[in-house]
C-alpha cells in the first residue's frame, strides 16, 4: 500500500492481495449493515454492537429525545453508507490504482476505510491501550491484522490530504 | 476516557434529566473519546467538518483524547443535531445538549 502525489494527482496504490481484501472487506461491511456480522462468520449480537457504533445515540441523557433523533437520522446515514461502499467498489478494479485527488473520492475513501475500522475495532473490542502489534498466537490475529492494516491506510491518505 | 466503543449504558442515561426548556441557553456538539478513532483522522474530521484551522482542530482533538470530551461546535439545536449528524458519518461519537 502506497499514498502519494505525482504530477498533481493523489492516488492510493494497492497490491493484489490488498485489492482482493478489500473487495472482501465490502462485502463483509455490506453484510453487518444488513445485519449479518460477516467479521466472524456468526449473525446476531456482533453486528448489532457494530451497527450500534455506527448510528451511535445523538442525545446522551435523553432517551426520547435520542430515539426521535435516531429516527430522522438512522436511514440517512446507512443510506450514505451504502453508496459510499458502491462508489468506492467501483473505484477499486484490479489495477490497485485509486485517484483519489477529488475531494469528493478522498473523503469518501477515508469514511469507508472509517466504517471498516469501527466494525472490526468493535468485533476486536479495541482499547486505548492496544497497540499495533499482533500476537500470532491470538485467536483474532487474522482480524487484528486487517484492523491495523485498515489503520495504515487511512492514516496515510489521511495525512496527505492535511499536508 | 472511554475503554470501550460502545455508546452510552443505560445507568449513564437519564443522570441529569436535560431541562431543555430554557431557549436562551445555547446548545453545544460535544464529541467523546472512543477507543478507535484515530488521532490524525479526528483532527482531520474537525477541519473539514467545521473548517477549523490545524492547530485548533488539533487542540479539540486532544482535548477529546485526554479529557474525554470536547465541545467542538455551539448554535441553536437545530445547527447542532446537523452537526451531530454529520459527525455520526464520520463515525465520530457525538452527542448535542443544551449548554449548563
Amino acid at each position: 500500500m502506497k499514498v502519494g502525489r505525482r504530477k498533481g494527482r493523489l492516488r492510493l496504490r494497492l497490491e493484489p492481495v490488498e485489492v482482493a481484501l478489500l473487495q472482501s472487506l465490502f462485502d463483509q461491511l455490506e453484510a453487518v449493515l444488513d445485519g449479518d456480522d460477516a467479521t466472524d462468520g456468526t449473525d446476531g449480537d456482533g453486528a448489532d454492537a457494530i451497527r450500534r457504533r455506527l448510528v451511535p445515540d445523538g442525545y446522551r441523557d435523553d432517551p426520547k429525545a435520542a430515539a426521535e433523533f435516531r429516527r430522522l437520522t438512522e436511514d440517512t446515514l446507512r443510506a450514505e453508507r451504502d453508496e459510499r461502499i458502491a462508489a468506492c467498489r467501483d473505484e477499486l478494479d484490479d489495477s490497485g490504482d485509486v485517484d483519489i485527488t477529488d475531494p469528493d473520492v478522498a473523503r469518501r475513501w477515508i469514511q469507508v476505510l472509517n466504517d471498516l475500522r469501527l466494525a472490526f475495532g468493535t468485533r476486536l473490542g479495541v482499547t486505548e491501550d492496544d497497540r499495533p502489534y499482533v500476537d500470532p498466537d491470538d485467536p483474532d490475529a487474522e482480524l487484528r491484522a486487517v484492523y491495523h492494516w485498515l489503520s495504515a491506510v487511512q492514516d496515510s491518505v489521511v495525512s496527505e490530504l492535511m499536508g | 476516557m472511554t475503554s470501550t466503543a460502545a455508546p452510552d449504558t443505560a445507568e449513564e442515561v437519564a443522570e441529569e434529566a436535560a431541562t431543555a426548556s430554557d431557549p436562551d441557553r445555547p446548545w453545544i456538539t460535544v464529541v467523546w473519546n472512543d477507543p478507535i478513532n484515530l488521532m490524525s483522522y479526528v483532527t482531520h474530521v474537525f477541519m473539514t467538518v467545521f473548517g477549523y484551522p490545524k492547530p485548533k482542530a488539533e487542540k479539540l482533538m486532544l482535548d477529546v483524547h485526554h479529557r474525554g470530551r470536547a465541545v467542538v461546535s455551539s448554535g441553536t439545536r437545530e445547527r447542532m443535531e446537523l452537526d451531530v449528524h454529520t459527525l455520526h458519518g464520520y463515525g465520530l461519537w457525538a452527542t448535542l445538549e443544551q449548554q449548563t
